[in-house]
Formats: structure tokens, sequence, C-alpha cells
């Protein structure tokens, strides 16, 4: 809301000026969100001009209406200020006058309220009038606040509305069919053009100001053209009126229609506010020389107002803000706000009657912040809420993620944040069948679903860095991911170029699946939770590169190297081999959930190591070389892994070298020569007839 | 015959000259100074042609009773040049360096080390805080129901604050979730509470994505009676453009603590306490009055400018002053939607945007950077 400084000063006599206004006002709850000169031109009739007159511009907040208008702000800096606020009346001379009109049922128009609740109260007057330009000091204040001048009359109604808050409209009384005004729901199909000269079809749930035969205005939100005042217009009807704030809001939403009038409506605006607005316009009409009021007004009210009375203990406030106020500061700024209280006996309760424009306060504690705003939040002291008790554990989601991120960070994966809302392109490889989770109203294709796989948002990252000229991209994101049986938390990782190596001294090597499998391991074992591999090839992985990743008996994640077509559609370079891991840790953790780490002793006993080298088929598996080992062994085997796979010289084709280190130790005692050397022979005999292996 | 006062003052020349020819060396170029020191050692402790030797020569010259005076004022010569030029060896010695020495001035191998998210950073931070002050730390769901976004947090349908926060809705409604906050987290049923004015409300099925992490203050409230002291930290989203300040997903913390008698003031305090671990001991916090439809009395907080700390500068647009959060009592109306007695308990609640603090801490001028995960970014963070 913007405010013209020397018109604040129409209402309260404040000695500061703009900048300081605006600094005080800002810590009383309306923001300053900027300054501008004021636009030169006259002032009002007795009104000397300021100087360093200015344009303030409040943030209101939406709970606020009533400081959509200048005398609310003025309120507002009366009350930070302790100056009187003096209102537009009927004895006021110069400027600030209000007209006193003699309300009447009938005037040269009638009223009718067909929708009472919509439209409780409506205020009509009519005057006889020379259209013509409003007056220089009146376009300027009009300006000022960024509404364009247009008549005289017109000119009138958006001064009030700027004023007071009052939306106000005016008719061509002429065009008012049967000289009636009808407030009634729109017929079915109803149509009417608008002022902005749109054709507009209206519906039962929106309110008309109808005459005997059509509608004329939607109520609250814009006049109708034909009824419009224009240049040869000598009669007109003055409408100042109060409609429901859903009403207006939704018949604005559904016009696709804003207006300064419905802005204030759909917020709420002075529910005793119509016939002030009323008789402000009527004498704002004479003063300018616009015209002559008939000195009459149709006041249809029907329901009457009721004004809302809230109670308020000097406990309350105390205690709800943990700071002192004086009883008298309470009444003070419960006064200065338009506020009545009246105490109790022992002046430490009040009834307080909220006055019409401040539609917000409904219950003690909207006292409670009038009273500490305006006291001042910078007298609240620094102390600290009492603890009543341990607080019970933090979701354990939080720490089982921490250690896995510490767990990718020991790797090198640096950590990505990526929205969760993917272009469906990106998606789709990852539904695995199932459909998206769209949204109804993304920002853009770009963001159009919800990410099924955080590995999606994963190869996008990896594709910036590659565009930005980076070879080596260790990435991941622990996030949601999201399908409609619901959001889970995944750990997903993409890892391109160097897999260690790159120095001056050489020994680069890329990275490979053994690297991504590995990476899997560490974070099973950071968890806690030991992860085993299956043959598993979903469509975005290349067949014979992937693996799937179990966790007991239930598949938790997989990794591999992502489909070049994939990575290629990202804008990856084809050359390049991204390899990828995704693992789903509420799987992991609910399959097995982690374990307190027990120390094992240290052996008592030294350890005989033996090492293998078998000939066996080359189609054969690591695994089913190991497990053949590890059943033909006695429990004193405790390691067994594999250090070397020759193929070439001395390999006859169609075979490979595997060399094999085993680690015998037992508990008890020393192991002897002789008892390793029945191991080993029982470990060979049995690859021989199991694998048809040959010692080399 | 010499006399022994001659001889004396040809030992003082001697000396005299021996601590010259020292200087020389020692000031010699570091590459020179080996071969100073040996002809420096051949010249003084020669057995032939040394000048010690030299002096010794005069000795026969002398009257017997004098000779083991100018013996011991030799000798004491003697010792001086020796032990002189046995310590500069020493130190030569120890600057020498091996034949396969390495040239040090080489890169050295990178281990492989990651980098951390800055906002990563900064919520372990604020969950580290709470955490020290004796809050719980919460994560919740993302998409969300109308009702705990938006009606129970007292924005019915057609409320004007709605507009406050552009909502991005899904096409299609999901079913309920079946568990609760988190099924870790599940407790023994909540006392009956007859008599409350609770909604009875079943599941509800889920329409959007959450527009802030209060909607998780009315799913914890709904299942644990008070006290109540937790953060809620995880993202959120609105239908915002990107630009320098705005991205449609951004992460925010929420702080909710509910008891008998909790006040403004204790909520004060608590963010000062929380500015002074975030920014610095001595950071000013500054209540401004606002509006939120959850809270009342409402206030935006603000701390002193973490750049100029108050004096005014382009980072605060020269108030002194940065926004940081929006906050305010418990309105009571939330306390009746989940069950609460807002005449038996108040509390306070706060709402903080992670990406706004990691932009002040670090000077990052463009939010969007935190979401393009460029390393050239990340790298520039600690682990």
């Amino acid at each position: 809301m913007k405010v013209l400084y020397s018109w604040l000063r129409d209402f309260v006599d404040v000695e500061d000026g703009p900048a300081e206004i605006g600094r005080r006002l800002s810590l009383r709850g309306l923001a300053l969100e900027g300054i501008e000169p004021a636009p030169p031109g006259e002032e009002p009739p007795g009104r000397a001009p300021i100087d360093g007159d200015a344009v303030l511009d409040f943030d209101v907040t939406a709970n606020r209406p009533d400081c959509m208008s200048v005398v609310g702000i003025a309120r507002e800096i009366a009350a930070v200020y302790r100056l009187p606020l003096r209102l537009p009346s009927p004895d006021a001379s110069g400027h600030l006058r209000a007209a006193a009109l003699t309300a009447v049922d009938q005037a040269t128009f009638s009223v009718a309220l067909e929708a009472p609740d919509l439209c409780p109260r409506y205020v009509g007057a009519a005057a006889t009038v020379a259209v013509g330009p409003s007056p220089g000091w009146m376009q300027r204040r009009l300006t000022a606040l960024g509404v364009r001048p247009i008549s005289n009359v017109v000119d009138i109604t958006n001064y009030v509305l700027l004023e007071l808050g009052q939306p106000m409209h005016a008719f061509d009384h002429t065009r008012l069919a049967g000289n009636a005004i009808v407030v009634r729901a729109a017929r079915p199909g109803e149509a009417l053009t608008t002022l902005d000269s749109k054709a507009r079809t209206l519906a039962p749930s929106m309110l008309v100001i109808a005459d005997a035969t059509r509608a004329a205005a939607v109520g609250g939100v814009m006049g109708g053209l034909d009824s419009e005042v224009r240049a040869d217009t000598t009669r007109i009807v003055f409408e100042s009126a109060w409609f429901a704030p859903g009403s207006v809001r939704a018949t604005s939403k559904a016009l696709g229609l804003r207006s300064e009038a419905s802005m204030r409506f759909e917020r709420g605006a002075d529910q005793t506010g119509a016939a002030r607005g009323m008789a402000r316009a009527c004498a704002l009409l004479e003063m300018i020389g616009a015209g002559t009021a008939d000195g009459t007004m149709v006041d249809a009210t029907a329901r009457p107002y009721v004004p809302r009375v809230v109670p308020l203990t000097h406990a309350h406030v105390e205690g709800l803000l943990g700071m002192s106020v004086p009883v008298v500061e309470v009444e003070r700024i419960l006064d200065a706000l338009g506020f009545t209280a009246i105490a109790d006996a022992s002046r430490t309760a009040w009834q307080v009657r909220v006055p019409g424009w401040r539609p917000d306060i409904a219950r003690p504690e909207d006292l409670v912040e009038e009273v500490g705003r305006h006291h001042g939040f910078e007298h609240l002291p620094a102390t600290f809420p009492p603890v009543f008790q341990a607080p019970p554990p933090s979701d354990p989601r939080i720490a089982r993620d921490a250690a896995a991120r510490r767990g990718m960070l020991a790797l090198g994966f640096s950590e990505a944040i990526s929205f969760a809302f993917i272009d469906a392109a990106a998606a789709a490889p990852f539904a695995a069948g199932e459909p998206a989770i769209t949204l109804a109203n993304p920002l853009s294709e770009t963001f159009a679903v919800m990410r099924p796989s955080v590995l999606a948002g994963i190869i996008d990252a990896v594709s910036h860095n590659r565009r930005h000229g980076r070879r080596d991209v260790r990435l991941f994101e622990i996030a949601t991911a999201f399908a409609a049986r619901g959001e889970r938390r995944s750990l997903a990782a993409a890892w391109t170029g160097a897999a260690g190596g790159d120095h001056w001294s050489g020994g680069r090597r890329d990275v490979d699946f053994f690297d991504v499998k590995g990476v899997v391991e560490h974070i099973g074992a950071a968890l806690g939770v030991p992860l085993a591999f299956t043959l598993v090839e979903p469509d975005y992985l290349v067949a014979g590169r992937a693996a799937g990743v179990v966790a007991g008996a239930r598949q938790v994640g997989v990794c591999g190297l992502l489909s070049p077509v994939l990575a290629d559609a990202r804008g990856i370079p084809r050359a390049d081999d991204v390899y990828v891991l995704e693992l789903d840790l509420d799987a992991i953790t609910a399959t097995a959930p982690p374990g307190a780490t027990r120390v094992v002793p240290l052996p008592r006993f030294p350890a005989v190591v033996r090492d293998v080298s078998l000939l066996v088929d080359d189609t054969l598996s690591g695994a089913t070389v190991r497990d053949t080992i590890q059943r033909a062994a006695p429990s004193t085997l405790v390691s067994l892994r594999e250090f070397d796979r020759y193929q070439g010289r001395g390999v006859p084709a169609g075979k490979v070298s595997v060399s094999l280190r085993l680690t015998f130790r037992a508990d008890d005692r020393t192991l002897t020569d002789d008892e390793v050397g029945a191991a080993m022979t029982a470990v060979l005999a049995a690859t021989r007839t199991a694998l048809g292996a040959e010692q080399r | 015959m010499s006399s022994l006062d001659e001889l004396t003052a040809l030992i003082s020349t001697y000396q005299q000259a021996f601590t010259e020819a020292l200087g020389a060396a020692d000031a010699a170029a570091a590459s020179a100074r080996p071969a100073a020191l040996d002809a420096l050692k051949v010249a003084w402790t020669g057995r032939k042609a040394g000048k010690i030797a030299d002096l010794m020569a005069h000795l026969p010259s002398l009257p017997p009773a004098d000779r083991k005076a100018f013996g011991q004022q030799v000798n004491a010569l003697k010792t001086v040049v020796e032990s002189a030029l046995a310590e500069r060896e020493a130190a030569l010695a120890a600057t020498r360096r091996p034949a396969d020495a390495v040239d040090i001035t080489l890169p050295g191998r990178a281990p492989a080390i990651g980098h951390r998210h800055p906002l990563s950073l900064v919520r372990e931070e604020v969950q580290t805080i709470f955490t020290r002050l004796g809050y719980q730390v919460l994560e919740g769901p993302e998409i969300e129901d109308d009702y705990h976004n938006f009606e129970a947090l007292n924005m019915p349908e057609s409320h004007p604050a709605r507009d406050m926060q552009d909502t991005l809705y899904l096409s299609q409604p999901l079913p309920p979730p079946s568990g609760g906050v988190s099924p870790k987290q599940a407790e023994p049923a909540k006392a009956d509470r007859s008599g409350t004015t609770r909604r009875t409300l079943g599941p509800q099925p889920l329409t959007l994505l959450r527009t802030h992490t209060s909607a998780m203050q009315i799913r914890y409230m709904e299942q644990h009676d008070p006290p109540v002291r937790l953060v809620a930290i995880g993202p959120v989203y609105r239908r915002d453009n990107l630009d320098l300040t705005h991205t449609p997903m951004f992460h925010q913390c929420e702080g909710l603590v509910v008891g008998k008698g909790i006040t403004l003031a204790h909520l004060k305090g608590t963010l000062l306490a929380m500015a002074e671990a975030l920014f610095g001991a001595g950071t000013a916090v500054r209540f401004r009055p606002s509006f939120f439809p959850y809270t009342e009395p409402s206030a935006e907080v603000d701390v002193a400018c973490i750049r100029c700390k108050g004096a005014g500068c382009p980072v605060c647009k020269h108030t002194g002053w940065l926004e940081i959060l929006g906050s305010g009592m418990v309105h009571p109306a939330v306390f009746e939607a989940v069950g609460y007695d807002p005449s038996e308990v108040t509390g306070f609640a706060f709402g903080m945007g992670i990406e706004r603090v990691a932009m002040l801490k670090w000077d990052v001028g463009d939010i969007r950077l935190f979401y393009e995960n460029d390393l050239r970014f990340l790298e520039q963070f600690s682990v």
C-alpha cells in the first residue's frame, strides 16, 4: 500500500519525516518496502506544500485490510507517536468534511437486498453532477498512490477508497432501469460487460448489483460498462456497501479479475464503514464543485452489525508475551487503535469491543499481539523455556543417513542436492513400470514429475559437470524418491573418469564395475548390514556390467554401468563410462536394523597362510570356486580371497588361472603343518572333483 | 729474541684476522660456503702452513719462562678456531641432501575425499544446535494432505493467506500413508482427550507438496501429548520461479516448543542462542511484528548484519539487519485442531530457510548454485 506523506498529515500531526516514520512502523508491523519522492503538484485548498513530501510504500499483511487506506496507516502512526487521530466529520471545516446525509427508505431509486449473506448492507445516495476533470490536488494524490485519474465523479470514488479503505462505485442513474438497485445472485449464464470492456458470463455463486432488469455490476469486484459514468452523465447513484470476503474472493478468482475494491473486500472491509464512506464522497462532490448530493441516502441493512466483544486479562497479556506491560499501557494502546476496553472492578481484565475495520481480531491472543507490537517487541527479554523432560529420540533416519553420508565422503564422493521434480523423460527409465507421480501445476515441463529414483538428479549433475569441463566426477545424494506406494530414502551415486592414480607419477586407472561394487560393500559396512550381489540387469544399466544389491532376502538396490543411450540423452558424452549405484536406505535398515558393534577378541594363536593357483574354466564364477573351497575346508579356514586372475601365455584357451589365499587359524591351539596340509589336500580334491580344477 | 708482549699482540692480530675471515665465509652465498670453509680450515689449522702452526713456530724464540704462557695463548686461539670451524661444518652437514632426495615442490597425491553440500552443512549445524538445547529432531513426509499443510494450521480453503504460498499440487491424489510421523517413533496410544474440540478426521488423500515444514507440527502433536520440543528439517516446495533468491524447492527448519507458560520472550531467548551459535557470539536479534495464520502474535526475526555488524552495507541493504525467519506463538486454533487445550498450554514456533542461512554464511549470491551441483562450487566447502 502506497501512502502520501502529506495526505497522512491530514489525519495526524506527526513531525517526523517519511524515512523515520517508515523505520518506526516497520518495527510495529507495517514493513516499509520503499520511499519515492512525491510527484509535484497542487495541495488541497488551505494546505501548504510540504518540503520533502514522499510516497511511502508499506507491505500490508493479509490480515490488515484496514491498513490498505491512508487513515488506517495514519491510525498506526498516531498510536506509535501517541498523537490524536483526526477523522473526516460533518462539522470539520476544510477538506476533511463529511456530509450529513439523512437516511431514507426510498430516494429517487430503491434498494433491495436479495442475498443478505453476501451483502448485508448497501448504502446508496443520488446526486446531480457535472462531469469533468477533478482538481489538480486530487489528481496528484491519486497518481501518487498509483491510481489513474478519470473524471471528477470516478476520482471521488477512488479517493474515498484510498483514504478510508471503503470501496465505492458510481452508476449513471438514468441507466438504472426501474430506478431500482437489486443486490442478488447472478442468474445462470447472465452476461455483463465490465468496465474493462470485457464480456463476462456470470454464475449463480456470484453477486451482482442489478437494476430492475439486468446486472449492472459484479458486487465488490467491478462495475458494468453500460451504467458507467460518462462525460454527459448528469445524475448518479453512489454505491457504498459491504460484501462478504469469501464470495468476492471466489468471484474475483473465477473471473480472473482483481480490482482495488476486490482486494479490500476479500480481506474484509469495514463493516461499519459504508455510511461513513458515502458521507465523505458526497462532501467531496460539493467541495470540488463536481455536483450536488441530494442529501439523502438509502441505508439498506439486512442484518444489523453487532460489534465483536473479546475478553482480555492482564495476566494473559504478560503471560503470553513474557514481558511486563503496565495496565495503563494496555489501555492506551487499545484506545489508540480504536478498541473500546471496558475494565472490570480490579482493572485486570477487560471486555474489548472491536472496531468494524478490524476483522482480524477474534480472540484474546489477537489483542495480546496488538498490545505487544505497540508496546514494542524490542522490550522483550531474552529468556529461556524451561525443560520439562529429556527429549525423545530423534528420527532414526537422521543418524543412519549421516553414517551413509560419512561413508560416501570418505570414498571421495561429493554431496549433491537436486530438485525432487524432474522432466518426464528423465523419470521414465527409472519408473519400473509404475505410474509416475506428476504435478498438476508444475513450473515447467522440466519440473513435471516427482523423481522415482534419486539417480535421475545425480545423472543430470554428472552431465552438468562434464559439460563444464570436469573429467573426473564422483557425486552422491541422499534424498527422497517417490512412488505411489510411498516415499523412500535413497542413496544414489555416480562415478565417472579416474578411479585413482591421477598424478604426475602415473598409475591413472578409470573406474570399473569393481570400484562401484566396492562402494556398495563399504556402505553396507558403514550401516552395519552385510550386502550381497545378485544378477539383476535393469534397462538403464548395461547388461554384463550390472548387479542387484541384496540385504537378507530382499533386493535393496542396484549398481553398474549406466546405459550409454540414457547417458547420451542426458547430455553426457557418449564415450564416458558412468558407473552408478542406488540403495534404498529404508529397505536396508528395515531388513536388518543395524546392531551395536561388538569387539572380537584378538586371536591368541598364529594363523597359517597357503596360496594356491587353480586352472578352471573361465566361465566358472568366482563365487562357485569360493563356495566349493569353503564347503571342503575345515572350520579353521578363517579367510579366503582371490588375489590374482590370469589368462594368457601358459594358460590354455577357455581356462583361467585363479590364485587364492587361504588363511587357517584355530582359537585354542597353534595349527600344525599336518593339519593345514590335510585341509589343503581336501580343498584341492574337492575343486578337482567338483570343478575339474588343476593345480598350477 | 722476541718478547712475550710482541707475540701477544701478534696473537691478537691473528684472532682479529680469523674473525674477519670467518665473517666473510659466513657471508658467502650458500653454494660457495663449503669451499670457503674448507679454505679457512687449511689456512688456519694446516699442520705445516697453517697460521696456528705459524704462531707456534715463534715458541723457540721466547725465553723459556715465557714459553708456557705463550703456548696457552696460542692454544686458546686454536680452540676458538677449531670450534668455530667444527660448528659450521656440522651445520653444513645437516643441510646436505642425499642423492635420492625428492623435489618437495612437486604436487602431492590428492587423497580422494568428498566434499559436503553447504545445505547439508547448515542443516547439520542447526540440528546440532537444537540437539544441544534439548530438542528432538524429526523429518516428515514431503507429499502432504491439505489438512496438515493448511487447514489444521488455521488456513481454511478460502483463507487469503493461501495466496502467500503458491502450492504445487499432484495430478492424482495418492492414498494416505499407513504410518504416522515415523514408524520408528511409535509410542503408546495417546490418552483420551474427551471434552476437547479436536476434529475427528480420518486419513486424508495426499494432494500436494508440502509448502512448509509446519505440517510436521500438526503430525507430531496429533500423536503426542505436550510438552513438545522439536525441530523438523527437510525440503519444502513452492511454485516460485527460479531467480537469484528463489527456487521451487528449498529447505526449512521448523521449531516447535509447547508447554505450560511458554512465552514470546522464551522464543526470543531461543532464537538469540541459535543466532549466536550460527553467526557468532554477540549477534543481536530483532523481532518485527508480522502475520502468519498459524501464530499469534507473529514476528519476523532479523539478525544484525553478519557482514557489517549493523553499521549498514550492501548485504543488508543499509538497514543493518537481515531477515532470517518467521515465528510466533502457536495460534490457539492450531492447538484446537490437534486436541490440545489452549487454556492449558502455550507454545512458540519458528520456520527458517536453510538456503538463506547458507547464503549469508558463505556470501552466496545466487540460490540456484545450491542445486547445480557444480563440483567447482561444492569443492569450496569442507569435508
